[in-house]
């Protein structure tokens, strides 16, 4: 975005599709330990297990909930796939991610509930930092790392069958052979 | 959040143009104003406002007349500045100035624009509409009278327009279809799937999606039962159109077939989702079944590809498991509407003449309805998992660009796609209920 009339908003940093987005909080005096847990509760919910690869958002990459400070901060960290400013509204209307941030944000400072959206968005910007450096590894969108991680595994199917290397052997399979040998 | 109820709409408040279908086929004209004098600014609002008025209450002829004022007109106008700073950001900073967020660059970039479109000089828009010429004329001459005699107002820009009895534009598609229905309009959703949005979707002092009211320019008397009108004039390029897919062809039904998978509807409007293999012009003329279809039993496009124009404008339940996208933040209506002569059926080669479509949006919200749509979904990929690939018929595309037509067993995919559409020139608007124009037009300096 180049104009300043979003003034409310911090796109922060992106690295080609993905966008970094990060949110820092005071925990409310003596909220600590049920934080903590609340964090642990998510931790166990059906896919926020680790393994379970099923977000509510499944436009992130990833999520941390941090505690620091001794458990008076927390901070939120994440990879979102388009500029995340653009999603404010959707973030907020959208059942699930208000259910989720709902449970773990009413341990921190500046947060009443949601008596409407333009509070909640006011919290969260409020609480938003851009990140001075970011990088990122790959450049791929969470939809299409998975695609990609489809196709390897059919690909991979595919060198398992005894045929696969006489199959391979046309010259437009040659990309393909290129990354067969391991 | 809090669920408010939708209060009744004033609809003898609202402009009918801003909210009504438009007669089809239909017969039109944009002029555009310039105010030196705010004087006679405000006696043509006087003027236009007696004119609406009056087609509100005893016009149901399908003639219809709508106003609408730029960020610049208001302050023609001389309506207080702190008034002016109380409208949404985008529409004081005007379409120009979103050029490069609204991927208006290169050829459709403002510097490239036809005068005076973008430029402050734009004040005042007001579109005719009518079944026919004579209506048209009719109209017209009352819209004439309304700034006849006003040496304070000049026309600066005039574009006649028309829908074709088929509802057909340039590129050969019946358009049009898909609009949202309006929560208090009394007119139906096409869709069944689809609940009517809330009324402040679209208009001003009513809850919208969210359970709130949306942003309101201040006083209220402004504000209220107002919408932001989005006008852009797009040049098509419907030779070029026509030869990308002829080249890429063997047959006259694989054309058809590649155009249709780029729109997302056959030319007749019929919607690939419910018929993937053939044109049905039965089904794409029959409004109550046209609109009638969701994508989320083809969630890798092999019916409607992800990246088809339809689909990309309103994804409908395509995205509903994506946890955070809210596609009924993003709705519109859209009254597109086609300014010069189409090019003769079957010519290849550009005859030079300057065709198009002038597209209007009405909502409430700028940046999350128009610009949204326009940003993340037509001129990205990022939201189908394609960042590459843009809209392939109104996406800033520039020949390197891609798209992909998922086909079994094999993929298809096309490259270099040109850019078909051209920005001309277009603003941001803001057309005021009747009470508001009133307002407008006894406003002491």
């Amino acid at each position: 975005m180049t104009t300043s009339s979003t003034a409310s908003s911090h796109p922060g940093i992106s690295v080609g599709p993905t966008s970094e987005f990060s949110l820092f909080f005071r925990v409310k005096p003596g909220q600590g330990p049920s934080l903590r847990s609340a964090l642990e509760e998510l931790q166990n919910t059906e896919g926020y297990r680790p393994g379970d690869y099923g977000m509510a958002i499944q436009t992130i990459h990833e999520a941390r909930f941090v505690l620091f400070d001794e458990d008076t901060r927390l901070a939120f960290i994440t990879s979102f796939d388009g500029p995340w400013d653009a999603y404010m509204e959707d973030f907020f209307t959208s059942g699930p991610t208000l259910a989720l941030f709902d449970v773990i944000f009413r341990h921190v400072e500046g947060y009443d509930g949601l008596p409407d959206l333009a509070a909640v968005k006011a919290f969260v910007l409020s609480a938003e930092q851009a990140a001075a450096a970011y990088a990122r590894n790959y450049g791929g969108t969470v939809k299409e790392i998975r695609k990609a991680e489809r196709v390897n595994a059919a690909f991979q199917q595919v060198l398992d069958h005894p045929a696969a290397a006489e199959l391979l052997e046309h010259p437009a399979m040659q990309p393909l052979l290129d990354e067969a040998g391991d | 959040m809090t669920d408010v109820a939708s209060p009744h709409l004033e609809l003898d408040d609202i402009q009918a143009g801003a909210l009504f279908e438009r007669p089809s086929p239909y017969v039109g004209t944009y002029l555009l104003l310039h105010i030196t004098d705010s004087a006679d600014g405000r006696e043509l609002v006087r003027r236009l406002h007696r004119i609406v008025s009056d087609s509100q209450t005893s016009d149901r002829t399908g003639t219809t007349l709508t106003v609408a004022f730029s960020y610049h007109g208001l302050r023609a106008l001389g309506v207080p500045q702190e008034s002016l700073d109380s409208f949404a950001p985008e529409f004081r900073e005007g379409m120009a100035a979103r050029a490069a967020v609204l991927g208006d660059v290169g050829e459709s970039s403002p510097e490239h624009w036809e005068r005076p479109l973008g430029s402050a000089e734009v004040h005042v828009a007001v579109a005719v509409l009518s079944r026919d010429p004579a209506g048209l004329e009719e109209a017209a001459e009352k819209a004439r009278q309304a700034h006849a005699e006003l040496p304070g107002l000049q026309v600066v820009w005039r574009q006649d327009c028309y829908q074709l009895p088929t509802g057909r534009t340039s590129f050969g598609f019946k358009d049009g279809i898909g609009q949202p229905a309006v929560e208090g309009s009394g007119r139906p959703s096409t869709r069944p799937q689809e609940q009517p949005l809330k009324a402040g979707e679209i208009l001003l002092g009513y809850p919208d999606e969210t359970g709130e009211l949306p942003p309101m320019p201040t006083p209220q008397v402004l504000g209220r039962n107002g919408t932001y009108v989005v006008f852009r004039k797009l040049h098509t390029k419907v030779a070029a159109y026509r030869r990308y897919l002829r080249e890429r062809a063997r047959t006259h039904d694989e054309e058809e077939l590649l155009g249709a998978k780029m729109v997302g509807r056959w030319q007749s409007g019929a919607p690939l989702a419910l018929t993937p293999d053939r044109d049905d012009p039965g089904l794409g003329g029959d409004a109550r079944r046209n609109n009638d279809f969701g994508f989320a039993d083809d969630p890798r496009g092999f019916k409607c590809p992800v990246g088809a124009h339809a689909r990309r404008a309103n994804p409908r339940d395509a995205l509903d498991h994506d946890g955070s996208v809210d596609v009924r933040l993003h709705r519109m209506i859209r009254r597109g509407t086609s300014y010069g002569p189409m090019l003769p059926r079957g010519v290849l080669e550009d005859d030079g003449a300057d065709r198009g479509i002038l597209f209007v949006f009405a909502g409430a919200h700028l940046k999350r309805q128009f610009e949204f749509v326009k940003t993340q979904w037509l001129n990205d990929g990022i939201f189908i998992g394609a960042p590459a690939e843009k809209d392939p018929l109104v996406g800033p595309n520039d020949g390197t660009t891609g798209f992909t037509v998922p086909r079994r067993p094999i993929r298809r995919k096309l490259h270099d796609l040109p850019p078909f559409v051209v920005t001309r020139g277009g603003e941001y608007f803001f057309a005021p209920g009747l009470n508001a124009m009133r307002w407008l037009a006894e406003l002491t300096p």
